[in-house]
């Protein structure tokens, strides 16, 4: 079975709530997105900007399968990819500090590095994003569509059939609550 | 919280953002009114509002980077990972420190499949680390070979830049990827990196533009020698190789397409066989057949098609329709792609894509020079300007530094041809060189001129007086000099002479300043007859007299005639602006003459014709006779001239003799060498008037190093001491870091040597010998004082062939080389504790003065600063012990100009009382310069502070352009002396 198809029989499963489906999603869209995002940060070095969003939005085309047919309807596609992207990423930062509290492979340097710190914040992301879930939905919603599945304001308008206006007060009611979420963690 | 207390701040935080911000703090008055906690989250959201989505956006990057590079912020052996890089196609790469020696590096790991063949990785570690040992300027070197949890790494230098796939890439789609001389430059150091690898016997096997790195500073660094041959095992061995179907060839997704071997041999890798990309690799390589050298030259050659057009020379879909190009096709020419290309460089591109690797170039070096040939050509840089030197009879001392830096072959004795008899008619010492000289017509009389006076020796006996010199002249001593003895009358009994500016700014010897003046022997005294001329010759019959006048800007412009009064001057040639003319010479019965002739982009020719304003006829010179001035026309007919050759530093010029026909403008027969020297150079001067006698002058320069003490706070020195006493040239050029030995170049041994000499010894031992095409342009410390790095010229070369920075430990070692560059000057280290190395370059239109860093390990660094020149000047520049400020000495205009490197104003020395400087030193403290200029007497050594006040320090008479190189610690002072030794000889039966 290829890699495409997998996935898309994966996403498709894990949709209907087969939490195991994810078990089996995350080691294949996690190798796509390390190959990608060392390929992008490479390139970000010369002077393209990286755009986290559109390594994702590519990681999905290329994972799943375009011309499946229960995925037609490609709004809900994207609203279950940017989920599993966020998980993806989150658990990623979470195993890593998890094993840094566990002092497991801290660095004999005490210093804490840059890196440290933005791996916190994709945890205070996500916790944000937790919250915000509880309260509005439909914000969570759009910021996952837009920051982790790399989708335009139209594309996220159609998915969560809004207008694009209401869009980007969502997204900016959304953001400046997360940013002070994260400020607070 | 409540959906509708959500609704409640969401709404007013809308309404707050979107307002003008004036009227935010009325807009939550009104709405807040008695709900503190409404207000107080509302604004908190606000403050957040602008750049939330960053944050936001941020976060998530760095959960990416974190999958991408899961490294990062870990502490693997001593290498603190600080983050990605990027990965290639064997695997990821990460910025980290090491944590011991405190620098910078990347990490580079290998795919964990290697790690499967300890032999396999052993094979690479090995070619890695010889690579690596070649500590070569364009290889990038691996320091260290790790493993962490079973996968290995290797620790390179970091570098910063792109790779030539990247910079090719980034180039605007139909436009080629790089400049011509940028491409040039970088294929002449990805070719020096190739030689010195495969002069080890270390083939890389996977030559392609994702292999080349170039540098911030536009050093090109070949990475990654001997992975692929790690690559092969693997292949060989059947392991998937990540195929990624992005191929952009980037970083990650690079295709490591692999092309199936002919045989699935486990030992094939033994025998050489490699696996490359698939794009780049050779016809041999796509065969399987036993690699050598010349595989890389291939690869490299398609690499050059792309720096050239920005196309692959063969394009595939897939792995065997690129083997199957590889092996069969020719690329499209690559000027069809882009016209701009030199046809050379389609040739030579050509020659390296060669199927049969029998019929491509057969070594890295050959390639190269084929390269620096069209560097050469077609990157342009003047200063090497024609130079019109002078006429027979003056070699006025000026010239000679225009050799100054050459390095020179021991000079051996006149010879010539058997049957003449040659005779030495001075032995003047270097301390007072002969200057000039002319026999009388009887023969009789030699009249000279040395540093101490005008002679006149009765050749017969010996028997020699001296001539007064005017008190016109002698009062105009500090800017004219007599120097040029003129021919005789026929009457044996007045002679001319001429006196020429005195002045290193002065390159050519023209009518400008010069004046002609009258001598007799007879007691009558000397006159001037004419200013503003340059005295030429007298005719057969003693009437009239040739000069040159009217300074163009290729030399004199005019030819006039006047009578032996100074009476009756007239023009009786001349020429436009874009050419010179001069040196008229009667023929031996005075009825016709002939000049020389040059215009801009012809070579010089003589012109025959006569005062009557008869037809010219042009005869062009022997064509191996680069400067026609050097000749003498005998009154049988015959003409004698001097031909230089320069096949080693040293010229050795000898004389040929050719019958010329006046009448017919041509000449007769076959011209035929007449003297057999080596090492020595001789221009004929004068003859009798039965032709049997004539009159060349030599000269060999000497120089030698001389030693003195610093006294009063460096404002007077000891009686400066030879130091070295070869009879040779001795140079000095830099002291050890414990002011404890001079380094010195000579050539003693008859090749030039770079040579250690400590303090109370009189014996040196060589550090650097040379080979005889090279010349050293410069050797210096590091700051530290443990390297000694040099400059190495090809000698006779075109002034386009880059120099080659070189460095060699203190205590003796082989050679490495630091970069390559054209280099102006001297390059130079401050010293420690200060860490600067800088060097000098002129801009392409050699309008600028480029200052840039290096440093004596990782060769090029940032640019210091830049300095508007004039294009045709000179510019010796010294860099302060403290590495704060570059001294220029601008020595048309006798100042200096103090270039701050950290921000303060520049500065301008004008020195005072001394108009004419030929170096400028600074001082061990760095409070003062030590400037050079000179007398008529010789060459004078200066201490000069930073307001323009000089003192003298030293002055050695016959000596000129003495420069001084001061020891680390301030106590004493190396000097060079320099001075030439001239002497008239006499030969007969020629």
């Amino acid at each position: 079975m290829s890699d495409t198809h997998e996935v898309t029989l994966l996403l498709a499963e894990w949709q209907k709530g087969n939490q195991r489906a994810l078990d089996d999603l995350t080691p294949l869209v996690y190798r796509e997105l390390r190959q990608l995002a060392a390929s992008y940060l490479r390139k970000e070095r010369q002077g393209h900007t990286l755009q986290p969003t559109a390594l994702v939005h590519e990681a999905y085309l290329r994972l799943v399968d375009q011309t499946n047919p229960s995925w037609q309807n490609r709004s809900h596609f994207f609203g279950v990819a940017a989920r599993l992207m966020r998980q993806i990423l989150v658990d990623h930062a979470r195993r890593k500090q998890a094993c840094k509290r566990a002092g497991l492979k801290v660095p004999l340097d005490e210093a804490v590095s840059f890196q440290h710190e933005r791996t916190w914040d994709l945890v205070a992301l996500d916790n944000g994003l937790t919250a915000l879930d509880k309260i509005d939905p439909r914000k969570c919603k759009a910021v996952e569509l837009r920051y982790f599945g790399g989708l335009s304001m139209e594309e996220i308008a159609q998915t969560l059939d809004v207008s694009t206006i209401t869009v980007r007060r969502d997204l900016r009611m959304a953001e400046a609550w997360l940013h002070q979420e994260m400020q607070n963690e | 919280m409540t959906p509708e207390r959500w609704a409640q701040i969401e709404g007013l935080f809308h309404r707050a953002a979107e307002c003008a911000p004036e009227h935010r703090a009325a807009v939550l008055n009104e709405a807040c009114g008695n709900d503190p906690e409404l207000r107080r989250e509302v604004e908190a959201l606000l403050s957040c509002d602008g750049n939330a989505g960053d944050s936001v956006q941020a976060a998530v990057r760095s959960g990416l980077a974190d999958v991408g590079f899961p490294l990062t912020g870990e502490t693997i052996s001593h290498y603190h990972i600080l983050d990605g890089l990027g990965g290639g196609g064997m695997g990821l790469v990460y910025r980290a420190e090491d944590i011991r020696l405190g620098r910078r590096v990347a990490l580079k790991f290998l795919p964990e499949d290697s790690a499967k063949d300890p032999a396999a990785l052993g094979r690479f570690e090995r070619e890695a680390r010889s690579a690596s040992a070649l500590e070569h300027p364009n290889i990038c070197p691996i320091y260290e070979f790790g493993e962490h949890e079973g996968q290995p790494f290797l620790v390179m230098q970091l570098l910063e830049g792109q790779t030539l796939r990247e910079l090719i890439s980034a180039a605007d789609q139909g436009k080629p990827p790089l400049e011509l001389s940028k491409l040039l430059d970088f294929a002449i150091q990805i070719l020096d990196g190739l030689d010195a690898a495969h002069q080890k016997g270390i083939i890389h096997r996977d030559i392609k533009p994702a292999n080349i790195f170039v540098t911030r500073e536009g050093q090109a660094k070949i990475l990654d020698f001997g992975l692929a041959k790690l690559g092969s095992v693997l292949s060989v061995e059947g392991d998937d190789s990540e195929r990624n179907p992005r191929g952009d060839g980037g970083a990650v997704g690079i295709p490591r397409e692999t092309v199936p071997l002919s045989t699935p041999d486990m030992f094939l890798s033994r025998t050489g066989v490699a696996m490359g990309t698939a794009g780049y690799m050779s016809p041999e390589q796509v065969r399987g057949q036993k690699l050598d050298a010349r595989t890389d030259l291939f690869s490299f050659g398609l690499v050059l098609y792309e720096m050239a057009t920005g196309q692959r020379a063969f394009a595939g879909e897939t792995g065997p329709e690129l083997q199957e190009a590889i092996l069969s096709q020719m690329p499209s020419p690559a000027r069809g792609v882009n016209p701009e290309l030199p046809a050379k460089l389609e040739k030579i591109i050509g020659r390296a894509l060669e199927k049969d690797r029998e019929a491509r170039y057969q070594s890295a070096s050959e390639m190269r020079v084929d390269l620096e040939a069209l560097q050469r050509e077609s990157v342009p840089r003047h200063g090497a300007q024609w130079r019109v030197m002078a006429a027979a009879g003056v070699v006025s001392l000026i010239f000679a530094t225009a050799v100054f830096w050459l390095v020179r072959r021991q000079p051996r004795s006149l010879a010539a041809m058997p049957e003449i008899k040659l005779r030495q008619l001075t032995s003047n010492s270097g301390e007072n060189g002969v200057k000039s000289g002319s026999i009388s017509p009887d023969g009789r009389y030699l009249a000279y001129i040395d540093r101490v006076g005008m002679h006149l020796k009765v050749i017969e006996t010996g028997e020699t007086r001296t001539i007064p010199q005017p008190d016109e002249i002698k009062s105009k001593s500090n800017w004219v000099d007599l120097n040029e003895i003129g021919p005789w009358f026929p009457d044996g009994a007045r002679f001319l002479a001429g006196t020429h500016p005195l002045g290193l700014d002065v390159p050519l010897v023209t009518s400008q300043g010069s004046s002609i003046w009258i001598f007799s022997v007879l007691g009558e005294p000397p006159q001037k007859l004419r200013d503003e001329a340059q005295l030429y010759s007298i005719s057969p019959d003693g009437s009239l007299i040739s000069f040159g006048t009217n300074k163009g800007r290729l030399g004199d412009r005019e030819i006039w005639v006047m009578r032996p009064d100074g009476e009756q001057a007239r023009k009786v040639f001349d020429i436009d602006e874009n050419g010179a003319i001069g040196w008229l010479t009667w023929s031996p019965d005075g009825q016709r003459v002939i000049y020389v002739k040059t215009t801009k982009g012809a070579n010089e020719m003589f012109v025959a014709g006569d005062l009557k304003g008869g037809p010219l006829t042009t005869i062009l010179p022997p064509s191996d006779l680069k400067r026609v001035p050097d000749f003498l026309w005998l009154p049988d007919g015959r003409m004698i001239y001097k031909l230089e050759e320069w096949e080693t530093n040293f010229p050795t010029c000898n004389l040929w003799q050719i019958r010329l026909d006046a009448r017919r403008g041509e000449f007769v027969g076959k011209p035929q060498r007449i003297t057999n020297f080596a090492g020595v150079c001789a221009n004929p001067q004068s003859v009798t008037s039965d032709s049997k006698r004539f009159v060349t002058y030599e000269w060999r320069p000497h120089s030698s190093v001389f030693l003195a003490d610093l006294q009063s706070g460096g404002m007077r020195i000891t009686t400066p001491t030879r130091f070295t006493l070869e009879e040779t040239w001795n140079n000095p050029l830099a002291w050890t870091a414990d002011s404890k030995a001079v380094l010195f170049l000579s050539n003693r041994t008859g090749v030039a040597a770079l040579f250690k000499q400590a303090l109370g010894q009189d014996t040196a031992e060589p550090l650097i010998t040379l080979r005889k095409d090279e010349g050293l342009g410069s050797a210096f410390l590091s700051p530290e004082g443990s390297w000694v790095l040099y400059t190495v010229s090809p000698a006779d070369s075109g002034p386009s062939v880059p120099d080659k920075l070189m460095r060699i430990p203190i205590t003796g070692g082989s050679p490495q080389l630091v970069m390559t560059a054209n280099i102006e000057e001297k390059p130079r280290c401050a010293r420690s504790p200060a860490t600067l190395c800088a060097i000098a370059e002129r801009s392409a239109d050699r309008k600028q003065l480029v200052f840039a860093a290096f440093d004596p390990v990782n060769g090029r660094g940032r640019e210091l600063g830049k300095w508007n020149t004039d294009e045709t000047a000179d510019y010796p520049w010294d860099l302060s012990p403290d590495g704060t400020r570059i001294a220029i000495l601008k020595n048309r205009e006798g100042q200096i100009h103090i270039l701050s490197l950290n921000g303060r104003v520049p500065q301008e020395i004008t020195v005072k009382g001394w108009n004419i400087l030929t170096s400028a030193v600074w001082t061990a403290d760095g409070k003062g310069l030590f400037v050079s200029s000179y007398t008529p007497r010789g060459a004078v050594l200066l201490n000069m502070d930073l307001q323009g006040n000089a003192r003298l320090l030293w002055e050695q008479p016959g000596g000129f352009d003495i420069y001084a190189v001061p020891s680390p610690d301030g106590r004493h002072v190396a000097m060079r002396g320099w001075y030439v030794e001239g002497n008239l000889w006499m030969m007969e039966n020629f």
